[in-house]
């Protein structure tokens, strides 16, 4: 039994989409999700709409779960008092081998080995309450 | 029609609140404090203010200021506020809704962080879950991307920190004012975010803002130095997220550096200064590849062989910027190119100072650190 109320609220807490929910629920099942013109076959992340066919196809689809990273900061300042304990670490921007970035963190590998250019692919823990947070770790 | 817009109007008068950290006072009083300043800087009765436009707040408590303008309005495009609202006063002023406009700023972020307090808009959505918090972290992936395409350093980066707390250092009401820092205290710094230190961060400040744009006409009958708004140009990096280059554009510069400069009827060359909007030391160094003044990847070396400071070829950030100066969004820099433009600068005033390139950006789209630009070219002849 699936509990959509429980994750419109974590969309909505960080600031996220409604729109967004078909892909935390896949995320919460261990897929991993890109949004997809059927036109043009163009992917995007988050939910849009294409920048050349509009609504016109606009639905979900399974992704390769593989990537690039594109860019990358190491944390070093814990912003939050439950960041103490978790810095260094890495948030990277990687690139889908469909083509949208997505922010994500890096598993399974030292900040100081992150690479602009690192193939990586995608890891996912289902998360016992809150959104499942698809991560990526060195391919 | 653009090229007929060219120095209609000039910026007459502006009013500076004290700009510090934790001033512990409120936004409004901030604004109150500079419109007088303003007021008596362009010699002229509150009365005369037709139009007021508040940059980046709510909307504004016209009783508490004594003004009666025919309109009051809230603009915001992050920062790139300021030149946006420079720009909608030329649209008023232009379409007879108004003579006289205050274009007004106050906040005070850093008494209202004091002792902690929410990330707001720079929480960047469903980034923040995975530790994105601030602004610094969503500006170190571009420095990370221009790292590893151009090979600029830390130490490049350093050289903007240092540049800028040059002048700073002699520009009184500063931040750095007799506080220089060399390359070695930057390098020395904590790191915040890789490759980020501290000295690569802008700081919160606190302070309000009046500017004061009227017609060209009614400027020179106010004062001998008007200050006219030569060119105009915004652009938005949603055009680079969509095409996947949005970490190789810091700003989307080409579209408002075509229109800026096609309305001002000049180029690069005619530039005699620069004043960047600078949160991170990245910043200054991706605008002047993106503006062509130094080709792509050699704005880290421009930097280092001082080629931004004071006597080299092109002085950018005059007045120590938001980095060495005070934080005020896009105020901090357009502030300083009318300062040097009437030759107010003292010890920091440039020998060559007739005309000024001034950037805003920033309204931050959840995953990315910025999405409007806004350019203006400012002048002190029409």
């Amino acid at each position: 039994m699936t509990d959509d109320t429980g994750l419109l609220s974590a969309i909505r807490q960080v600031g996220g989409d409604d729109v967004d929910l078909p892909f935390w629920q896949a995320a919460r099942e261990g897929r991993f999700l890109v949004h997809r013109c059927g036109v043009c076959q163009r992917s995007y992340w988050p939910a849009s709409l294409c920048t050349l066919h509009g609504k016109a196809d606009m639905h979900w689809v399974e992704a390769s779960g593989r990537g690039e990273v594109y860019t990358y900061t190491i944390v070093h300042h814990a912003y939050t008092p439950a960041m103490r304990d978790k810095t260094p670490f890495v948030v990277a921007v990687v690139k889908l081998e469909e083509g949208p970035f997505f922010h994500t963190n890096i598993l399974d590998c030292p900040p100081d080995a992150v690479t602009v250019g690192l193939p990586v692919e995608v890891a996912i823990d289902p998360a016992g309450e809150g959104l499942t947070l698809p991560k990526f770790r060195p391919a | 029609m653009t090229g007929q817009m060219r120095g209609s109007c000039a910026i007459v008068g502006m009013g500076l609140s004290e700009q510090g950290v934790r001033l512990g006072v409120n936004p409004r009083e901030l604004r109150a404090t500079a419109l007088e300043r303003a007021l008596a800087d362009a010699g002229i009765e509150r009365g005369a203010i037709d139009g007021y436009i508040h940059c980046g707040g709510n909307r504004e408590d016209l009783r508490y200021l004594g003004l009666s303008p025919n309109f009051s309005f809230v603009i915001q495009s992050g920062g790139a506020t300021p030149s946006v609202a420079i720009l909608t006063a030329i649209g008023m002023i232009e379409s007879g809704q108004a003579e006289m406009v205050a274009c007004a700023y106050g906040q005070a972020p850093s008494t209202e962080m004091a002792g902690g307090g929410g990330y707001g808009a720079f929480g960047y959505g469903y980034a923040s879950l995975y530790g994105l918090l601030g602004a610094a972290g969503a500006h170190a992936f571009h420095a990370r991307r221009h790292m590893h395409l151009y090979g600029t350093t830390s130490q490049h980066l350093g050289a903007v920190a240092v540049t800028q707390r040059q002048y700073a250092s002699v520009r009184p009401g500063t931040l750095g004012y007799g506080k220089p820092i060399t390359l070695e205290d930057h390098q020395a710094s904590p790191m915040i975010t890789d490759p980020f230190r501290r000295l690569d961060c802008t700081r919160d400040t606190d302070g309000g803002i009046i500017v004061l744009v009227t017609t060209a006409e009614r400027a020179r009958s106010l004062r001998d130095d008007p200050i006219y708004i030569l060119g105009g140009g915004t652009g938005h990096n949603i055009s680079n997220w969509h095409h996947g280059l949005v970490y190789e554009n810091h700003d989307d510069i080409a579209p408002a550096k075509a229109r800026a400069f096609a309305m001002a009827g000049m180029d690069l060359s005619d530039i005699d200064m620069i004043q960047f909007y600078d949160p991170f030391t990245i910043s200054p160094i991706m605008q002047l590849e993106a503006f062509g003044f130094v080709p792509e990847g050699h704005g880290g070396p421009f930097y280092a062989e001082g080629g931004a400071g004071p006597d080299g070829p092109m002085p950018v950030n005059t007045g120590g910027g938001q980095l060495s100066g005070f934080y005020a969004t896009g105020f901090t820099g357009l502030i300083e190119g009318v300062t040097q433009l009437r030759g107010e600068a003292g010890a920091g005033q440039l020998k060559k100072a007739e005309t000024c390139l001034v950037t805003g950006h920033g309204w931050n789209g959840g995953v990315q650190n910025t999405w409007s630009h806004a350019t203006l070219i400012l002048g002190n002849s029409k």
